[in-house]
């Protein structure tokens, strides 16, 4: 038997789950992932798995020595959003109410509010099938608009698809709304315009029939480059 | 998603307006399907009509209806994924007519291309376009 222990409050990232999972015990307490431990936890590997206890080893080291510059050692290029503020509570360690967490804290603050309020169901300025919107992009080219032919509603996966007519050829782009590349989505024209007798017309989620009749199109999108 | 028999429109000034693939090049494994930035190789179609008068005009090779030609993709009605994630989908399947040694036999684009054709390589495309999207 070889057991490591594991120093107290350091976040053991990187620990791959091949070897969590293979031929290791974990004394208790038991952590729903081991990524989330931040108590002393003493590993035991089987006699037989001398090389894993070796890496996991050679990783916890590795971290010890770097860890103020390295918090995911495996690649340089990967974002790594700081915790959220608070340590999470008792429940959700254990699993309860995971997803709306991650819901709540995935997210940048303005991302979340772009996310509740333009692509909310049910909030008075959220932006409506129909409407014609301009996403600023933060590298090359940098903006493009359209008219908005459907949302996907998933979260922090929220997608919106703009469809445009460029060159008498229909172009549609759909956008992620968290992602770090999408810098502004401007609404340029609401759906249905200023007459509000007009706005309950568009009845449907999805515009999906504007790609076969070009004059609706044309209708929705007068006057946008 | 371009494979045998897909039909793409010619957007350069060669003459040709509508392509048939009959093969996709390059990729080992692409399973026959080409999309934005692949080389096939494709049949003329339909090609504008070459009146003799109007030939020494142009030093622009105009190919006729049966030619076996190669050319690249430049938009596909298939949504492509751009690296950071976005989708992009046009309305047609669009192609540029190309001699042996991946140089354009036309002259001029006369519509929008993807901008996925930079990243394969075809800057000479991306900068004769009036648009890229």
């Amino acid at each position: 038997m070889y057991f490591l222990t594991l120093p107290t409050k350091k976040r053991i990232q990187g620990m791959s789950t091949a070897i969590a999972a293979q031929r290791v015990r974990v004394k208790k307490p038991s952590y729903p992932c081991i990524s989330c431990c931040s108590e002393p936890l003493t590993i035991m590997f089987a006699r037989s798995s001398f090389r894993i206890a070796l890496d996991a080893w050679r990783i916890v080291s590795r971290q010890s020595i770097t860890t103020s510059s390295r918090i995911y050692p495996y690649s340089r290029v990967a974002i790594i959003p700081s915790a959220p503020p608070g340590s999470p509570p008792a429940s959700l360690r254990r699993g309860k109410g995971l997803m709306a967490y991650l819901q709540q804290t995935l997210p940048s603050t303005e991302k979340q509010k772009i996310i509740s309020t333009i692509f909310s169901r049910t909030h008075p300025d959220r932006v409506r099938p129909g409407t014609v919107l301009t996403v600023n992009l933060t590298h090359a080219p940098t903006s493009f608009s359209g008219v908005l032919i459907s949302v996907r509603r998933r979260g922090p996966d929220t997608s919106f698809v703009l469809r445009n007519v460029v060159q008498r050829t229909g172009v549609e782009m759909q956008f992620f709304v968290n992602s770090p590349h999408v810098k502004e989505i401007l609404v340029v024209s609401r759906a249905g315009g200023l007459d509000r007798k007009k706005r309950k017309g568009l009845k449907k989620a999805k515009l999906f029939y504007l790609r076969d009749s070009p004059e609706k199109m044309t209708a929705m999108s007068a006057g946008v480059r | 998603m371009i494979g045998l028999k897909g039909t793409l429109n010619v957007i350069d000034n060669s003459g040709a307006l509508l392509v048939e693939c009959v093969n996709v090049l390059k990729n080992k494994v692409n399973n026959g399907w080409g999309s934005v930035g692949d080389e096939i190789i494709c049949v003329v179609k339909h090609a504008r009509p070459i009146s003799s008068g109007a030939q020494t005009v142009s030093n622009v090779l105009k190919v006729r209806r049966g030619d076996v030609r190669r050319a690249v993709i430049v938009r596909c009605k298939k949504p492509v994924r751009r690296p950071d994630g976005r989708w992009v989908r046009f309305d047609d399947n669009a192609a540029v007519l190309l001699n042996n040694k991946r140089e354009m036999l036309g002259s001029r684009i006369g519509g929008v291309v993807s901008a996925d054709l930079r990243m394969k390589g075809w800057g000479k495309i991306v900068s004769l376009a009036p648009k890229v999207v």
